[in-house]
């Protein structure tokens, strides 16, 4: 007796015709996600870790103030003096009534500069800060 | 007889539109930061130039004192950044009951010579132990944890227990 192999008449084919309609779907998605880095960050940091972490839902709000390894204050795109804080702190505060300031300072800075910064938010009016931290596992 | 000229097929070859579709997808990508920013959270409160001091009884106060070295002191006694969150767990406890004013206040105290690591680790220490009488407290009286719970309720939780830390200035060393 002679065996036949059974074989579908059908086209055994998956259409591809979609898969650009489906990466571009994709695509768009990241397009739109994607939030390119605006600022070179100039000076050196370590973030401390901590664990009663919270997340900041609105990330438009968030300025950032680093503070380097070598007590080096960067905002926006360049390095500032202490004295600097205050103007510059209080006209983003004019544009953005809401604005939390993240502080990404470096974990070997001293209290000192710490404070002085802080006392420089409280005089510029930006009262809601953050101290950015890596999650402690 | 006239014979009809065949028109070849005029198409545009989209076989590689996926090819570079997906250049492209993986560009972004790769150029994409998805990094959600995590800290822990503070109010400042605001700027006066002559600062009246209140008078606050001893047993609302829970005084953090750190130095140089990162030896902590709490309410006079030498503590370990471990040591915070059980001692102030059950300080915070003690309170919930209390009407507002008589809720407990965190003092926090640096010198100007203080790692701000250690800072924020006693920092953390004291909001995680904050955070835990708030979950402790929704789960005895909600049955959930304080992040599922809903707004209104959420609210109570925070009006029975307010996160209150006080930022003392630091003071230059004494010699």
């Amino acid at each position: 007796m002679k065996f036949e192999k059974r074989r579908a008449t059908t086209k055994q084919e998956i259409p591809t015709a979609s898969m650009p309609d489906i990466v571009f779907m994709l695509l768009l998605f990241f397009m739109v996600t994607t939030t390119l880095r605006e600022v070179d960050v100039l000076v050196d940091f370590k973030l401390p870790d901590a664990q009663a972490i919270e997340k900041i839902e609105n990330k438009r709000l968030i300025s950032y103030i680093w503070v380097g390894n070598t007590g080096k204050i960067q905002i926006n795109d360049s390095i500032v003096m202490l004295g600097d804080v205050q103007p510059l702190m209080y006209t983003k505060r004019q544009e953005l009534p809401n604005i939390i300031v993240s502080l990404r300072i470096d974990r070997n800075s001293d209290m000192g500069l710490v404070t002085d910064i802080q006392q420089e938010l409280r005089k510029a009016y930006c009262l809601r800060i953050n101290y950015s931290a890596n999650i402690k596992i | 007889m006239i014979k009809k000229k065949k028109i070849p097929e005029a198409s545009i070859p989209t076989s590689s539109m996926a090819d570079i579709a997906f250049l492209l997808l993986l560009f972004f990508l790769v150029a994409t930061v998805i990094d959600v920013d995590t800290g822990i959270g503070l109010t400042l409160p605001e700027y006066v130039e002559d600062i009246e001091t209140v008078e606050v009884p001893k047993d609302r106060m829970a005084a953090l004192l750190i130095n140089e070295r990162g030896d902590i002191l709490l309410d006079g006694e030498q503590v370990s950044v471990f040591q915070i969150k059980n001692n102030l767990k059950k300080r915070i406890v003690e309170k919930i009951e209390l009407p507002k004013a008589k809720k407990l206040i965190v003092s926090l105290k640096t010198d100007r010579k203080t790692f701000y690591n250690t800072y924020v680790q006693a920092l953390d220490q004291v909001k995680l132990s904050f955070f835990e009488v708030r979950d402790e407290y929704s789960n005895a009286n909600f049955g959930r944890r304080y992040i599922d719970l809903k707004p209104d309720q959420q609210d109570e939780v925070k009006e029975k227990i307010p996160i209150i830390i006080s930022l003392a200035e630091p003071e230059v060393v004494k010699k």
